[in-house]
């Protein structure tokens, strides 16, 4: 059931103008385009999105077709529907039109500029998954037999490292970073900036009892070309992140591991 | 489990900087701290004797304050200290592998490294975003002051007269003048001046930066309180720098000149007063 539009109270229907940067297919120029919406301040930017799916008409008057777009959660924790509003990244669900819309009534909403375009606003974040397989992002556990019981947490631990594990992969942080840059052509996946996202997972699951058991191959992973020295330390990933993670404590952590790691590695050869 | 599995690479296809790339980043980042931001302290602290000569050496150079005057401390300062300076054994070895060498090295790598990033500063204009922008701006800044400093001032490369040479039996009175030689005087003191800060700047942040690529500073607090650290290192640097500044634009090169004359004269027969 869906309640009636409260017009009463401080929460009136509003028409607001929403421009969006809108491109056919991967290889397509992008054009801009702008939509007239009844909306009201308490409403997302995904239910804004939907009103012109519904009516697919610009400004001008004219047909269009409807804005492609990523959404699947709508509460902030599947990561797909994070793009650039109003020029900075941020996921769409958890943005209110009454929090961002400006002060000409405008919303700019722009797909994310670090990954290729699928299109208008959908991005392809696969470089995002092939960065976690590239950190060995996971907790070992496959085999032959019943491993048994995992190592017991302390409640401390678990609670650092309950705030990590909350990346929902949306590429907030990537988008920000001025050291991560578009790379379109996978090859260079593995030796381009992996990313704050990515460092975070690693520290992640190098906390993890089990999980620990690859610490030294992830470290590895993030000693060379394309990782945590490739920080900038611009810091913008964690003034941009939705879920609050400590990116850059994380990419500290890491960098004081690499550093251990490879002393480590020089001395023992391994 | 990588779909796309590369084929293993042997060791001479794959490029140096790639198989020393965790090795080059730290040295990047060492070289910055030791050698060349330890050199930065002496440095500017000596070029500040100018003034802080003056104001706590009254009675080691009793001497030449009793003939000259209270300025005179200031120029018997600085010149003392070139003088130490210019006295360190196998001097062109310290300089060349201690100041030339990894000067060029952070020089070269920098540049390097800074051309992966792109600033976005328009859109992100957070603070760290600036100080990170800034970082290699005072860096590109850095490579060519540092170039046209040494090259001049040490080298005697004037080219053809705009930039100056340094007079090491005259230090402060050759300084001064080149500082208040007209227009060009006073735009070398300035660009001297706005060049000096930059690089304060990128030591000063650099520091910071270091720490947390090193890992000494993992939590918000510790980067937090190591920040005003560096800050109030940055300072400090800054305060040397400016009143370096202004003691040889305020100085009289005349009467410094007449100073370090005494002292040349002095050095050529110590014995005779002591």
């Amino acid at each position: 059931m869906i309640a009636s539009p409260d017009t009463t109270s401080a929460n009136p229907i509003r028409t607001i103008t929403v421009s969006i940067k809108r491109q056919n297919g991967p290889a397509e120029q992008p054009r801009w385009e702008s939509f007239q919406v009844e909306t009201q301040d308490t409403a997302n930017l995904i239910s804004v999105l939907q009103s012109i799916a519904a009516r697919p008409v610009t400004t001008e008057g004219s047909a269009t077709t409807p804005v492609v777009y990523d959404a699947g959660c709508l509460e902030e924790v599947c990561g797909s529907c994070a793009m650039v509003i109003n020029g900075r990244v941020r996921p769409a669900c958890s943005a209110l039109v009454g929090h961002i819309v400006g002060e000409d009534n405008t919303i700019t909403i722009e797909p994310m500029g670090k990954f290729p375009v699928v299109r208008d606003l959908s991005v392809d974040r696969e470089r995002m998954f092939a960065a976690l397989r590239r950190v060995k992002a996971w907790v070992p556990i496959d085999g032959t037999y019943d491993l048994g019981a995992g190592p017991q947490e302390t409640p401390d631990r678990q609670e650092t490292r309950y705030v990590m594990s909350t990346c929902m992969t949306c590429g907030c942080c990537l988008e920000a970073c001025p050291q991560y840059q578009k790379e379109a052509e996978p090859k260079s996946w593995d030796t381009s900036f992996v990313g704050a996202a990515a460092i975070n997972q690693a520290r992640l699951f190098n906390m993890h009892a089990t999980g620990a058991t690859e610490k030294d191959a992830r470290l590895e992973a993030l000693t060379g070309e394309g990782g945590v020295n490739d920080c900038g330390n611009a810091q913008n990933c964690v003034k941009v992140c939705p879920k609050e993670i400590p990116l850059t404590e994380s990419i500290a952590a890491i960098g004081r591991d690499v550093t251990v790691h490879a002393v480590k590695k020089f001395f023992t050869g391994r | 489990m990588s779909t796309h599995a590369a084929p293993a690479k042997s060791a001479a296809t794959v490029p140096f900087i790639e198989r020393h790339y965790f090795l080059l980043r730290r040295l990047h980042s060492l070289s910055g701290v030791v050698p060349i931001g330890l050199f930065l302290i002496p440095h500017l602290t000596t070029n500040s004797s100018i003034v802080w000569g003056s104001a706590l050496h009254q009675g080691k150079f009793s001497d030449v304050v009793a003939r000259y005057g209270s300025d005179a401390a200031g120029v018997a300062a600085f010149q003392h200290e070139v003088d130490f300076i210019h006295s360190l054994p196998g001097l062109i070895m310290i300089e060349i592998f201690a100041l030339w060498l990894p000067i060029a090295f952070h020089a070269i790598l920098g540049v390097y490294f800074a051309r992966t990033g792109k600033c976005n500063i328009d859109r992100y204009a957070y603070q760290g975003n600036y100080r990170y922008w800034l970082q290699r701006m005072t860096g590109y800044v850095g490579v060519a002051f540092i170039f046209a400093h040494i090259s001049s001032l040490r080298w005697g490369w004037t080219f053809g007269g705009l930039l100056p040479s340094f007079d090491g039996a005259h230090a402060a009175s050759s300084t001064a003048s080149h500082m208040q030689d007209g227009l060009l005087g006073s735009t070398i003191a300035i660009l001297y001046l706005f060049c000096v800060l930059g690089l304060i700047f990128h030591f000063a942040n650099g520091l910071w930066t270091a720490a947390i690529t090193w890992g000494l500073t993992i939590s918000t607090g510790a980067q937090r309180r190591w920040g005003q650290v560096c800050v109030a290192i940055g300072v400090a640097l800054a305060i040397a720098g400016i009143t370096a500044v202004i003691g040889f634009v305020t100085l009289d090169p005349e009467d410094a000149r007449e100073v370090e004359n005494h002292l040349v004269g002095q050095a050529a027969q110590p014995a005779a007063s002591h």
